[in-house]
């Protein structure tokens, strides 16, 4: 076999493991039905925050720990537990997307995306 | 709405750039045609006259609607929907230039400039290839500048144009209804405050520069297969390719270092869909530039050079596709707002996606190619290796950064990896292993034959850099045996092309581009392994705070609560926020640090000043503050601030008996008494006429600091008077209300200064030995550098 050959056969099996190693690694978007069925796996789960519960954040007791009760897309709920500040403007978001997995009876989220209504191009003139 | 006359607009400055804008557009149509005609006729001088009066036109055009929009940025009128939404009054003049930039429309036309001081060079120093060049960057330029148009074209709008009026964008707001609508118009939504940084300045300007330089390389080789030239083109095109990987890098760091100033993500690099999308083209060119050396030295790999150059161009395309289509959606945190021109931006692409193909099919028997495989000890073998692990490199990042096209094209549900450093880093460590090897292989080994010394020179250069690794490895206190592997490949680049740089010193410097740029990388490799590996956050709390025992205690937790005048101990540091000032909109948070030695005393101290920028419209925006230390940066942020302060009141009281050394505990620190002083002299407090008085004095013992305090007490005619003593520092208060000669002891009343309302949360990270990666990166950058002057005076030796 020429060089050539052997070089051009590596780049494909690179190539393809590296097709596989994306989907491998990609997390999908599901709701907490799908989260609580495969806790070892880390979803990416959208939602609106529950506004009628309380969300919990009290940074003289701990300054890491915020949680919020979140509704998927499906309309299930679940506890969030975020092991970190609460996000400034997490109120007002109008969609969250929380990245992490199910821990027993709430899912403890290691991202948290904010959508927040007016992101930076507030359509509307102050008068 | 026709009949309201509105006042106080100023129409001519909007019109005047609109209709510079498609001035513009006509202009580089008419240039781009006449040069491909002008190509096609090389007898008729008339074509080439005609291209050069439209692409003066065209340059003049550009300079008219980029001085228009300036004008209307500079003079606040807020009737046009650009100033109103990327500006304000309060503005310094140097963030009204990044305004410019913010929207999609100006970056547009910051990318439409430099395509135009490119092809005014091009226009004095391409020569014989001017016309074919000058085509296909015009042809460039028409695709850019229809983005700024913003007319309606059969129901389409194309393009979006800067200079639309307020009033037209949000038409059905009723304020629009009344003719002095501006009179209440009184300021614009402002720049977003992540873009308040003077390296937003001058970031964006490289990184565009370097964008629009890789359409030059592109431009020569599309030259190349249209002319059925194999060869000439590359000279010229080298250089232009080292001008742009030059650029293209240097705003790719700079973007870098921004955010690692700037941004409180925590790092330069964040493996973010814009940051890669940047990044692709520039690896792509690098492998390019390397394979089109190879080509000019040995007759090789003709194809793959052209393929990797006008692939990087098209990488351009696809970036500013992702970017600015706004398909990236929540994947990114800094793509374009969508402006709804996905169809035209994935037109622009795909037109040049075609015309590569087409040529190169059309051309395909024609290019040359290698009579035979290269031989394996020969310098051109490992750099075409290396050139094609750049891309696996490239195409592993542009992969997993395209999920979001993915799932737009099969309709697939997959999100982005949830480590997504974990998932780059994995395939990117051991390419960057490979790489830094091979920098240093390829380096010793000469063109087309090498006699054995080379292969000894190699394994001398290998040992020395073996026992440097260990030495290194223990010098940067590094952990994990695995980090060997990049540590000696980056030891071994710098190691032997410093060797193959020695001789050079006392010649011909220009000659030795290549070393200092693979030295340059070298050292960038292994400041991003050791800042990265070794990156340590350290606002982990040690002390005081009670944790909510009901809290299972994470690995995660790494934001400190700060109260103001508290001190708290974090690592080797003993950490106080000592008080916040405003400046400006920012709001600017004095954390002091005491760096504590082996014994515990404080070795030396300094102070921080992260700023929390509380926007009305985005919420907190946090922007770190560093110490930047040779070895090491200590980067501090905020991460979250009290909404409102509330005024200082005393809790926590507590009654403590004590008699002389006892010890008073508090939250706060502790006190012991150390004896109770009758001498005390009574005129300094008032003109009571105390029977008694007595002091209690107190040595108050804080984290880092030793207070006295006495509070006294008074007895005249059988009523006792109590005067408190305050520790303003520490925030602690003592009373001293009664003597109980029975016990021999005395009462002192203990509180503590409520500082709930005052406090901020942080996090600090310390970033070993990153001046590695700026320093690595400046060393490259200076390569590049050298190589260009190389190539631009091999240029003027023919």
């Amino acid at each position: 076999m020429k060089k050539s050959s052997i070089i051009g056969l590596i780049i494909i099996a690179l190539a393809i493991g590296a097709i596989v190693s994306m989907y491998g690694d990609a997390s999908t978007y599901e709701g907490f039905e799908v989260a609580a069925s495969k806790p070892e796996k880390e979803f990416h789960v959208v939602g609106v925050l529950n506004r009628e519960k309380e969300k919990y954040y009290d940074p003289q007791k701990d300054a890491n720990y915020f949680s919020f009760y979140l509704i998927d897309e499906k309309g299930k709920e679940s506890k969030v537990v975020y092991h970190n500040p609460e996000p400034t403007d997490f109120a007002r978001s109008e969609k969250v997307v929380i990245v992490g997995s199910m821990e027993g009876d709430h899912f403890e989220a290691s991202k948290i995306l904010l959508k927040c209504p007016s992101k930076y191009n507030e359509q509307k003139v102050g008068v | 709405m026709g009949s309201v006359t509105f006042v106080g607009e100023h129409l001519f400055w909007g019109n005047l750039g609109h209709s510079a804008v498609v001035v513009s557009f006509i202009s580089s149509i008419l240039a781009s045609l006449s040069y491909f005609f002008a190509e096609r006729n090389p007898l008729d001088q008339s074509w080439s006259k005609l291209a050069k009066y439209s692409f003066h036109l065209n340059s003049l055009a550009v300079l008219t609607i980029i001085g228009s929009l300036f004008n209307i940025i500079y003079s606040h009128y807020f009737e046009y929907h650009y100033a109103w939404q990327h500006s304000s009054r309060e503005l310094p003049v140097h963030f009204m230039i990044s305004c410019f930039w913010e929207g999609q429309e100006g970056s547009f036309l910051l990318w439409i400039f430099w395509q135009m001081v490119i092809g005014q060079i091009l226009l004095r120093t391409a020569k014989s290839w001017l016309n074919p060049v000058m085509a296909v960057l015009m042809l460039s330029q028409v695709a850019l500048t229809s983005m700024l148009l913003g007319v309606k074209i059969l129901s389409y709008k194309m393009g979006s144009s800067p200079f639309e009026l307020l009033r037209n964008v949000m038409s059905n707001a009723p304020i629009f209804q009344q003719g002095d609508y501006l009179s209440k118009v009184k300021d614009g939504n402002g720049l977003n405050p992540l873009l308040q940084n003077y390296w937003m300045v001058i970031h964006p300007p490289t990184l565009f520069f370097g964008f629009a330089t890789t359409v030059v390389p592109f431009a020569y080789a599309i030259a190349g297969l249209w002319r059925k030239d194999f060869k000439d083109w590359l000279k010229p095109a080298l250089p232009w390719a080292l001008i742009s990987a030059m650029v293209l890098g240097t705003g790719i760091i700079m973007g870098g270092f921004w955010a690692y100033e700037s941004l409180s993500f925590g790092g330069y690099w964040a493996w973010d869909p814009v940051e890669n999308a940047s990044l692709v083209p520039w690896i792509i060119l690098i492998a390019g530039i390397h394979v089109m050396i190879i080509h000019r030295t040995t007759g090789n790999s003709y194809i793959v050079a052209v393929i990797l150059i006008l692939s990087s161009f098209l990488l351009v395309l696809y970036a500013t596709f992702l970017t600015r289509s706004g398909i990236l959606g929540n994947s990114s945190v800094h793509s374009f707002t969508d402006l709804g021109m996905s169809g035209q931006l994935l037109v622009f692409l795909l037109v040049f996606v075609v015309l590569s193909i087409v040529l190169m099919a059309w051309r395909w028997k024609l290019m040359p190619r290698s009579a035979k495989d290269e031989e394996i000890y020969t310098r051109e073998f490992w750099m075409f290796i290396g050139s094609l692990v750049l891309v696996i490199s490239s195409f592993q990042i542009i992969l997993t950064t395209s999920i979001p096209v993915f799932n737009k094209l099969f309709g697939a549900n997959m999100a982005p990896p949830a480590d997504v450093i974990g998932h780059y880093n994995k395939w990117q460590m051991p390419m960057a292993i490979i790489i830094g090897i091979l920098t240093g292989v390829a380096h010793s080994l000469k063109y087309k034959i090498n006699k054995p010394e080379a292969l000894r020179k190699i394994g001398i250069y290998a040992g020395v850099s073996l026992v440097l690794t260990v030495v290194l490895f223990f010098a940067f206190s590094l952990e994990h045996y695995v980090y060997m592997g990049l540590l000696f490949a980056a030891t071994f680049g710098v190691i032997t092309n410093a060797g193959i740089l020695i001789p050079y010193l006392k010649g011909n410097i220009k000659l030795a581009g290549a070393s200092v740029a693979h030295i340059g990388f070298g050292i960038l490799l292994m400041g991003v392994l050791v800042s990265s590996a070794n990156k340590k956050v350290i606002s982990i709390n040690e002390t005081g705070q009670a944790l909510n025992p009901e809290f299972n205690v994470k690995e995660n937790v790494e934001n400190i609560y700060l109260e103001r005048g508290k001190p708290n101990k974090m690592g080797e540091y003993i950490i106080t926020y000592v008080k916040d000032s405003q400046n400006w909109v920012n709001n600017y948070y004095q954390v002091n640090y005491k760096k504590l030695n082996a014994q515990g005393e404080v070795d030396y101290e300094f102070n921080l000043y992260p700023n929390g920028q509380l926007n009305p419209k985005m919420g907190l925006v946090a922007n770190p503050d560093t110490k930047h230390y040779f070895s090491h940066d200590v980067f501090t942020y905020v991460s979250s601030v009290p909404g409102k302060k509330t005024e200082g009141t005393f809790i926590n009281e507590k009654t403590h008996e004590v008699k002389p050394g006892d010890t008073i505990f508090t939250n706060n620190g502790y006190a012991i008494l150390q004896g109770i002083n009758s001498n005390t002299d009574a005129e300094k407090l008032d003109m009571k006429n105390f029977q008694v008085l007595l002091g209690a004095e107190l040595k108050v013992y804080t984290l880092d600091k030793v207070y006295d305090a006495m509070p006294m007490y008074g007895i005249e005619n059988n009523s006792a008077t109590s005067y408190e003593a305050m520790v303003n520092e520490a925030k602690l208060k003592f009373r001293f209300t009664d003597v109980n000669p029975k016990n021999k002891t005395i009462t002192i009343i203990s509180s503590e200064q409520d500082t709930s309302g005052e406090f901020v949360i942080m996090k600090a990270i310390v970033f070993p030995w990153i001046n590695l990666v700026w320093a690595g990166t400046i060393i490259m950058i200076i390569g590049f550098f050298l190589s260009i002057l190389k190539r631009v005076s091999a240029l003027k030796a023919v």
